[in-house]
């Protein structure tokens, strides 16, 4: 039987992707005020972006239940004996945390679920969903995708332009970025995913430079596999880099989306983001 | 509707508690806005209220109407509905309160206090290692203040919740006192923060003042000690051997938490011990698993078992990330004049600052001094001036530590080497990363002359305004903002995007910005920032990159 693999919507996977994989997605909550929506379910990124520029309610965001992956797991657990989930940092949100509490919750006590904690973010944590959806649906059983997982996530690096701090630090979680902050001159961060937590790797003053960046960092790698890109209102810096890399990897996927509303409440409107997953060494 | 609450049936303790929730939910952003403490994280209060909801909800769905029905169903509701660690600690105190209730239909003071005093030790004991200064505290101090209260003065349930609530304010005022990070932030904690208004909330239900709630805002309390300055932190994180994250549920007769708790307490980290004689979750980071499961399966049937090798995952990440690896152990030092741009240079991270420039150029030893202090062993100066270069260069000979020099001759060339900086390079890509971004920046520097003089075809008189550009005469005129026009209209701007002015200490802000309007309606392109920085001799110091 199929082992069904279950991330959450800050891998900020598209609907094609979720549909043609058979992925299963717990969406976080996105609330304004306390209003609360399902991020990319009960909001569409384009309402929850419009509202964050022009809105006068700064959003916040919560993780999901234990209940609702309980929920998840036992109407899974209909058609599978095994699941395996993958969440994003633990260091970023409980949604791990939820996620392994939801075990004890199940109806169903037959299925096997294990979860692991990505320590990554976005499409860091969305190339490795991909990648191991695809193992499950050649075939492999539980233990071998865990393994196959955890390899596949010290390949994921993740990396992001943003515009301003502001939104991560309001949001409290600006991790090490936090000498970042304060700058009295205007400065674009880019920040990387390190051992779980958002980490400062360089500064930049504009977005063409920011992508100059961030196109220099994927031109880093010797053996990509994949490459992600998402952004949420930057879209025109994002096709220009899409056509670049093309050019240049044109036999390598490259994977479009949108940062996702959730994570849009911390990056702020406009910030860029790529992930190189390189390949199997 | 005043109450005559000498004592509390179950739908009355529903009410009150929905009564606090309502309370909480005005409270729950300002609680949001507190938290710092243990992973950085906003929702404090957004997830004690949807606990707390969900607490509510779970409660009116309750079979009867007996206090230790809805208690029950409340602190069902609330684990259900945990969300966070406060609310999961939040959770643990509804646990605590159903299981002393859990034979009586009414509760009075007495009842109250006993509650709450299961609740502190169940809240207590779930944490394997209770931090104080938190919500645990609050809960504690209320615990005992109900407690004493009761066995003096009898058992009216508003008595000892009039207590109990000024006990929790006084708790949480005194949070920062036991918790250095709340102290830092000049905050109070925000799980304790909320607990308290639970209780505000609870007692205003019961003295029937719930017409008078609409109106009122719970307050956040303020810190009982005065706001202290925050330092930056320069230490990295401690390495922590991971082990194995190890999770099992064990089913049984007879179990006791208490008696396991104390059998895997030093078997490893983070213990987490949680159920009842029938039913136990254990949570522990531990370096032998197997001895875990040993022992699981001598006390019933082991279900769940979840073994993670964090040593793996953690190894895997660094290792990978190995090539890049965080270049903490370097200081930067730049020599810069007037407070404005020692102010840019902080706010970029630079380690120190050698106060100096065009016409006071700091001697070596001053330069040697800040190395020498600076708590890194590498160390990359940045001169700014092109008379700095030289007397810097002397340093290396001078001192034990690896000196390493980026030839920056101008201010915004210090600025881009600083810019430049990437954390996760090693010493000798940041000295190439950081030469290499002074090639793509100019550098106008407006001043007076001194004299006057004939040069590159400029004709100039003493007092006229002249500019450089990267340090050559190219013009001059008697209006500052004329010649900074001509001097970017000899440059090429195609690739221009950002214009900095940095305007100095005796230009007023008003001056600086009728050059800064100018530019864009020139070019229209580029993008200008304004920024104060009382260098001397440098009426306008600008970069363009």
């Amino acid at each position: 039987m199929t082992v069904k693999i279950v991330t959450d919507s800050l891998s900020d996977l598209t609907s094609d992707l979720i549909g043609e994989l058979d992925i299963t997605v717990v969406p976080l909550t996105v609330l304004f005020g306390h209003k609360k929506y399902l991020d990319r379910v009960t909001i569409s990124t384009d309402e929850f972006y419009h509202r964050l520029i022009y809105g006068d309610i700064w959003p916040a965001s919560t993780r999901p239940s234990p209940e609702d992956f309980a929920n998840t797991y036992d109407k899974l657990a209909e058609s599978a004996d095994e699941i395996l989930v993958i969440t994003l940092s633990s260091l970023l949100t409980g949604t791990y945390q939820s996620a392994m509490k939801g075990k004890n919750y199940m109806k169903v006590q037959k299925c096997r679920v294990e979860v692991i904690d990505s320590q990554t973010v976005a499409m860091g944590l969305g190339l490795v969903v991909i990648a191991v959806a695809k193992e499950a649906q050649k075939g492999a059983g539980l233990d071998k995708l865990i393994a196959f997982t955890q390899e596949a996530l010290a390949r994921s690096h993740f990396i992001s332009y943003f515009d301003t701090l502001k939104y991560l630090a309001r949001g409290g979680r600006i991790g090490n970025a936090q000498g970042l902050l304060g700058s009295v001159l205007s400065i674009k961060p880019i920040l990387a995913i390190k051992a779980g937590e958002m980490s400062p790797v360089t500064r930049v003053r504009s977005l063409a430079t920011g992508v100059t960046y961030l196109h220099n960092f994927i031109k880093g790698f010797k053996d990509i596999e994949s490459i992600g890109i998402e952004t949420n209102m930057s879209l025109e810096k994002a096709n220009e880099l899409a056509k670049l890399l093309s050019n240049e990897y044109p036999k390598i996927p490259i994977v479009r989306s949108t940062i996702s509303p959730v994570l849009g409440v911390y990056s702020g409107p406009d910030a860029l983001a790529v992930t190189v997953l390189e390949k199997k060494r | 509707m005043v109450k005559q609450a000498g004592s509390l049936t179950g739908q009355e303790l529903r009410e009150m508690f929905a009564g606090a929730a309502a309370w909480l939910e005005k409270n729950a952003h300002d609680i949001d806005e507190l938290n710092v403490f243990p992973v950085p994280d906003g929702d404090t209060g957004t997830n004690m209220l949807l606990t707390m909801r969900s607490s509510v909800e779970e409660a009116y769905r309750a079979p009867d109407n007996s206090a230790s029905t809805v208690a029950k169903a409340l602190a069902k509701g609330a684990l259900l509905g945990a969300r966070g660690n406060s609310g999961v600690i939040l959770s643990q105190i509804f646990r605590g309160m159903a299981e002393d209730i859990a034979d009586k239909d009414v509760i009075n003071g007495d009842d109250m206090a006993k509650a709450f005093k299961e609740a502190s030790k169940t809240a207590y004991k779930s944490l394997s290692d209770p931090v104080e200064g938190t919500i645990l505290t609050v809960i504690k101090d209320v615990s005992s203040a109900a407690t004493e209260k009761s066995a003096s003065d009898g058992k009216d349930l508003i008595t000892v919740m009039e207590v109990a609530v000024k006990a929790a304010r006084e708790s949480v005022a005194n949070t920062p006192t036991l918790l250095p990070v709340l102290k830092e932030a000049g905050v109070v904690d925000a799980g304790g923060q909320g607990l308290y208004t639970i209780l505000e909330g609870a007692l205003q239900y019961l003295k029937g003042e719930t017409e008078q709630m609409q109106f009122k805002k719970p307050q956040v309390i303020t810190s009982s000690i005065p706001l202290a300055l925050r330092l930056p932190s320069v230490a990295a994180a401690d390495e922590v051997p991971y082990g194995y994250c190890t999770e099992i549920m064990i089913r049984g007769e007879d179990l006791d938490p208490d008696k396991i708790k104390t059998r895997l307490i030093k078997k490893g980290e983070s213990l987490i011990v949680v159920g009842d004689d029938s039913t136990v979750k254990i949570h522990i980071h531990t370096l032998d698993p197997g001895n875990i499961i040993h022992f699981a399966t001598g006390l019933g049937t082991i279900h769940q078992v979840s073994i993670r090798n964090m040593d793996e995952q953690h190894r895997d990440f660094v290792s990978a990330q190995k090539a890049r690896a965080v270049a903490t152990d370097v200081a930067v030092i730049a020599v810069v004049a007037g407070d404005g741009l020692e102010e840019v240079f902080t706010s970029l991270g630079v380690t120190a600052i050698i106060q100096g420039g065009q016409t006071m150029n700091p001697s070596a030893k001053d330069i040697l001094q800040k190395v020498e202090q600076s708590p890194m062993d590498k160390v990359i100066v940045l001169p700014n001036n092109k008379n700095i270069i030289l007397t810097t260069n002397q340093i290396k000979t001078l001192t034990q530590k690896a000196v390493e020099i980026i030839p920056t001759k101008t201010i915004p060339q210090g600025v881009a080497a600083l810019l430049a900086f990437d954390y996760e390079a090693n010493l000798e890509t940041n000295i190439s990363l950081m030469k290499q971004s002074i090639e793509n920046i100019k550098t106008i520097e407006v001043t007076r002359a001194v004299r006057s003089t004939q040069i590159g075809g400029l004709n100039i008189k003493k007092k006229q305004i002249i500019s450089l550009l990267d340090n050559e005469l190219i013009a001059v005129g008697d209006d500052a903002a004329e010649v900074i026009m001509d001097t970017l209209d000899k440059i090429d701007l195609e690739k221009i995007e950002i214009v900095t002015i940095y305007y100095g200490k005796d230009i007023i802000r008003a001056e600086a910005e009728k050059v800064a309007v100018m530019i864009p309606d020139k070019y229209p392109k580029l993008q200008v920032e304004i920024v104060r920085g009382d260098q001397p001799d440098y009426n306008y110091i600008i970069s363009v990159e």
